[in-house]
């Protein structure tokens, strides 16, 4: 029987941040700068949302669920990429992490970055030197390359699971269900509330950085 | 590394501004070709060693063109914004944009060495002549705007001068690569 094991918010999240970080690539290529600030904040927004949704959310997209230390993931390899419990296993856990803190880091250097002719720069350029932005944008285009390391591997690691272990990891992200093995709990959900609550809270922390977080950022 | 690589960025930047500077600064109203560019055209072909230096210093022009206008778009983002620095930036491209077209003679292209300026520029010459005069124009604008000190005439002339540069970057300027 399909048990649910991913709500709606995560799954939302999940998809728009595969939307947005196309969208943005693409704007960043083609020079399309105005636009790329836009789908920058909206990721911004997005990441907001997820930290807050990773306290207060449904059980499976809850840090406290899957933040482990390395010995969860050596048990969980040693135990053949079994695991007891409904959500994120400790090798998953890893790539969303990881994907997190990167996602952080590039909003947040974008938010210090300008455009190499000085006509568009994020909403903190000002507040540090040109060369200081200089090399925070630098970085922001280093990063993506990163970025993109890790994307394939998340895409690469659910391909294997698919062929070698036998087992769907994207329907779950889409339907939000899956087949568990008798006795596992399935997600615990959080209440429309609380999600109404984190993205609210999301964005009104997205909009004072959109505008310069006064009265800090002038 | 990185610094290494924002080298490189500013390089480019400067390179792909890629506007040719066909009038003296006394001729502004003139789009032809000047005696100097035609001539260079015309005489000797450069040596690999003078297209390659020519390359390099256009490369500092143009970086010096973004670091003006990056001091600039951060003084006006202040809620005062501080006259000084959007006057001296604003002094040294009114300065530089005359020249910007005598940058670009024949034989600095991508076919010669590592640089952004795409082959078009020598391909349509009169538009890119036009580009550069227009960037010009938006430059003295500019100054004349930023030695004023009226804040909306400078915020008007500094987007003017802003779009004056992206039109000629968007045809003439390859995209930045690493």
């Amino acid at each position: 029987m399909k048990q649910r094991v991913w709500d709606l918010p995560t799954r939302l999240f999940h998809w728009s941040l595969v939307l947005l970080v196309g969208l943005s690539w693409w704007t960043a290529e083609t020079g399309r700068d105005a636009l790329h600030l836009w789908f920058g904040y909206a990721v911004l927004f997005l990441i907001l949302f997820r930290i807050l949704w990773g306290f207060l959310g449904s059980s499976t997209a809850r840090f406290s669920a899957f933040v482990r230390g390395p010995g969860a993931v050596v048990e969980y390899v040693r135990n053949r990429f079994r695991w007891p419990l409904a959500g994120h296993a400790p090798l998953g856990a890893l790539s969303v992490i990881a994907l997190l803190v990167l996602l952080s880091v590039q909003v947040g250097t974008g938010l210090f970055a300008v455009d190499e002719d000085g006509l568009f720069g994020g909403p903190f350029a000002h507040l540090v030197s040109v060369a200081a932005s200089d090399n925070v944008t630098d970085l922001h285009e280093e990063l993506f390359d990163w970025l993109l390391i890790l994307i394939g591997l998340h895409v690469a690691a659910i391909l294997v699971y698919r062929l070698a272990l036998g087992r769907n990891l994207l329907g779950p992200m889409i339907t939000g269900k899956a087949d568990l093995p008798r006795g596992m709990e399935p997600m615990r959900p959080a209440t429309p509330l609380v999600a109404i609550v984190c993205t609210v809270l999301a964005l009104v922390a997205t909009l004072w950085i959109v505008f310069g977080a006064p009265p800090f950022g002038s | 590394m990185m610094v290494a690589k924002s080298a490189y960025a500013l390089c480019a930047i400067a390179l792909l501004a890629g506007c040719k500077a066909q009038e003296p600064a006394n001729q502004a109203n003139a789009v032809t070709p000047s005696a100097e560019t035609q001539n260079a055209a015309s005489a000797a072909p450069l040596t690999k060693d003078q297209a390659l230096a020519l390359m390099k210093a256009r490369e500092h022009h143009m970086e010096a063109f973004a670091d003006a206008t990056k001091t600039i778009g951060n003084a006006l983002k202040a809620p005062s914004p501080d006259a000084a620095p959007i006057r001296q930036s604003a002094a040294k491209i009114a300065e530089l944009a005359p020249k910007l077209e005598s940058w670009f003679p024949a034989g600095t292209g991508p076919d010669v060495g590592k640089t952004r300026a795409k082959a078009e520029i020598w391909q349509k010459p009169e538009d890119f002549a036009l580009k550069a005069h227009d960037f010009n124009q938006a430059a003295q604008t500019f100054n004349l705007a930023a030695t004023s000190g009226d804040l909306s005439q400078i915020n008007a002339s500094f987007e003017a001068l802003g779009k004056s540069c992206k039109a000629c970057h968007d045809l003439y300027r390859a995209p930045k690569k690493d």
